[in-house]
């Protein structure tokens, strides 16, 4: 701790700042910052004006395959992906600039974003352990978010096929009333 | 005449897209990359044109941004999607979100 420069822990403050501001858990704080989880939980609560919330992080892998949060999930890897591969951007600094993207089109669809910055974080970590893979839509050709090992051959995303009762919710048919 | 009128428009466009990819790369270099498609090399050069070399590239009577959606089979799945659920705003994106930058990046250098 001693041995980091100032400049460097500036960066690493910055970085802590910019990820509470988007909604980090200090989980995903203790992991890609090198502060300590005291200086952490201070910078939590002068940001937020809140403690940070307790309890684990979503663990698994399912949540991104359902319909809708895999169209927001693919979206989102889809941006970060070309950040880091395309543009060059290193891991972290693709990641933060990928969600900001990702929150863009939702302001721009006037929808929530359906994947939060924790969420996004463990999808990232999810493809770096080999849990999740891309599959090609044989349909619209994009890349969707899939289980490792899963079958690609005749793969057909949410978009193009549906699930029957998809945006069926009772949250969505109030929403469409309310338009009416 | 509506010929010469075009020949305007396409102009104004290209100068317009132009200044704003500039201020895009300088805003945010990567960001622009991704939203632009351009790779660095590219980014580099345009942020440093001044403005009589950017007239000069946009005087042209064809379109210096391309059209991105590449295929007709992808333009339909967007366009005329049967079972659209109100996301061909999100599918659209997602799709460019995917493609590759110009010139194609050559790889290897991650």
């Amino acid at each position: 701790m001693s041995q980091k420069s100032l400049v460097d822990e500036m960066h690493q403050v910055q970085l802590a700042i910019e990820l509470i501001e988007l909604g980090a858990r200090l989980q995903v704080l203790e992991t890609e910052t090198e502060l300590s989880r005291t200086r952490l939980i201070k910078l939590y609560k002068e940001v937020r004006g809140m403690s940070p919330p307790k309890g684990m992080l979503p663990f698994s892998t399912d949540w991104f395959i359902t319909w809708l949060p895999n169209v927001h999930s693919s979206l989102f890897y889809n941006i970060y992906l070309s950040l880091k591969e395309a543009a060059g951007c290193d891991r972290i600094d693709a990641f933060v600039k990928a969600y900001r993207l990702y929150g863009e089109q939702m302001s721009l669809e006037k929808v929530e974003p359906v994947l939060g910055l924790t969420r996004a974080w463990t999808l990232i970590r999810f493809f770096e352990s080999d849990l999740l893979q891309l599959n090609q839509c044989t349909r619209c050709k994009g890349q969707f978010v899939a289980h490792a090992h899963s079958p690609a051959q005749s793969y057909v995303c949410g978009i193009c096929q549906p699930p029957s009762r998809a945006g069926k919710t009772r949250k969505s048919q109030q929403e469409n009333s309310e338009k009416m | 005449m509506s010929q010469t009128n075009f020949l305007d428009e396409i102009q104004e466009i290209n100068l317009a897209y132009l200044l704003l990819a500039q201020r895009l790369l300088d805003e945010d270099r990567e960001a622009a990359m991704f939203r632009l498609k351009i790779d660095s090399d590219v980014a580099e050069l345009i942020v440093t044109l001044n403005a009589r070399q950017l007239t000069k590239l946009a005087r042209t009577s064809q379109l210096l941004c391309r059209f991105s959606q590449t295929s007709a089979e992808r333009l339909r799945q967007l366009t005329d999607n049967p079972r659209d659920q109100g996301l061909a705003g999100l599918h659209a994106s997602l799709l460019l979100a995917s493609d590759t930058f110009e010139p194609m990046p050559s790889g290897g250098d991650k």
